[in-house]
């Protein structure tokens, strides 16, 4: 009887909805980078399941809900792309070259240090596409047999990291350019680094914001040349 | 109304992209093809923002929202981060710093390279 109240959809999108809403909360309270509202919803809803015992497929009923709307989700980019569509055209160069490098450089630097730890090839695949927005490297890491789940953790660790050192690093590289800091920030961390770059300027906001879809777009492109 | 039109436009794009991810022979996924889509639609202005802007708004301002099923099945994969949770993070930060730092460099180069140029 129990484990029928949890099989239902309903419960599984309010408690992923009340889970959310603490960690925005939390956020907003605290003010930390690190308290991610996702990471904070991923963690309660992973404990509630594990203390009540609660199968993940009972919870997934509504979770598939949720995960349909990721692909709407991803489509709208392209409102985000459009929007600052003038300052694409102005700056394509700059920006084509920057995502690129950045895209290769992630992509390889990540290759190289899991070979190196000797990291199976699940794990490497689900930490490749990790520098772009969270619908576009679930996308690359299944394709690539990678596992979802390490995908989506590690771009949050990442955009955190990213919106964290961000100001560290601009200094120590020098980086006085603000269309470069932009651009760096958003291609090392999408959508949770852009939030940063937002309160370190509109330009600097703008052209992270539009790394996001162009890295994302590169990734995918690459990806293809890799055998899965 | 109008929401219910707007779902109806994004869903229906949604849908076209996986046809064409069918269709096409490389493996290209169904929502980067429907973000290219939509965009071409916007630039050619088929669409305007307007037609889609109170949807597009609630699923781009809670973007983080829709990932949670897909963190929370880190449940099932506990042993595997586990594992390799040192390299994991080594991974990550270092990973980061360097697709910053050449990213930097690179628009750097590329901006001084057209000054000279207009020169």
């Amino acid at each position: 009887m129990m484990s029928e109240l949890f099989a239902s959809p309903f419960f599984g999108i309010a408690l992923s909805i009340l889970a959310f809403l603490i960690g925005v909360e939390i956020r907003k309270r605290t003010g930390l980078e690190l308290c991610n509202p996702l990471l904070i919803a991923i963690v309660l809803v992973s404990a509630v399941l594990l203390i009540c015992r609660i199968p993940y497929e009972d919870y997934n009923q509504g979770g598939a809900v949720i995960n349909m709307f990721l692909a709407p989700a991803t489509v709208c980019l392209a409102v985000s792309i459009y929007t600052r569509i003038q300052l694409l055209k102005e700056n394509w160069l700059p920006i084509l070259v920057g995502c690129t490098a950045g895209s290769l450089t992630s992509m390889g630097s990540i290759y190289g240090l899991c070979r190196l730890f000797r990291l199976d090839e699940a794990v490497t695949a689900s930490l490749l596409p990790k520098s772009v927005t969270t619908p576009i490297a679930i996308e690359v890491s299944s394709r690539l047999g990678g596992i979802q789940a390490i995908t989506v953790v590690a771009v949050i660790f990442t955009g955190i990291l990213g919106s964290i050192f961000a100001p560290l690093l601009i200094k120590v590289f020098r980086v006085k350019d603000p269309v470069a800091a932009g651009l760096a920030i958003g291609a090392c961390s999408h959508a949770v680094g852009t939030s940063k770059a937002l309160e370190l300027g509109e330009t600097e906001g703008a052209m992270s914001g539009l790394a996001i879809g162009v890295c994302g777009i590169l990734t995918v492109l690459f990806s293809l040349f890799l055998v899965p | 109304m109008k929401i219910i039109i707007q779902i109806a436009i994004i869903f229906s794009i949604c849908w076209v992209s996986q046809i064409v991810e069918a269709l096409i022979p490389i493996a290209f996924p169904a929502s980067v093809i429907g973000m290219v889509l939509l965009l071409i639609l916007l630039l050619t202005r088929v669409l305007r923002v307007d037609h889609i802007r109170e949807k597009s708004d609630f699923l781009l301002s809670n973007m983080a929202f829709f990932f949670i099923p897909a963190g929370v099945s880190i449940i099932n994969y506990f042993d595997i981060l586990a594992s390799s949770l040192l390299p994991f993070l080594v991974v990550c930060v270092v990973s980061t710093v360097l697709t910053f730092a050449v990213t930097a460099y690179a628009v750097r180069l590329t901006r001084a390279l057209m000054d000279r140029r207009k020169k």
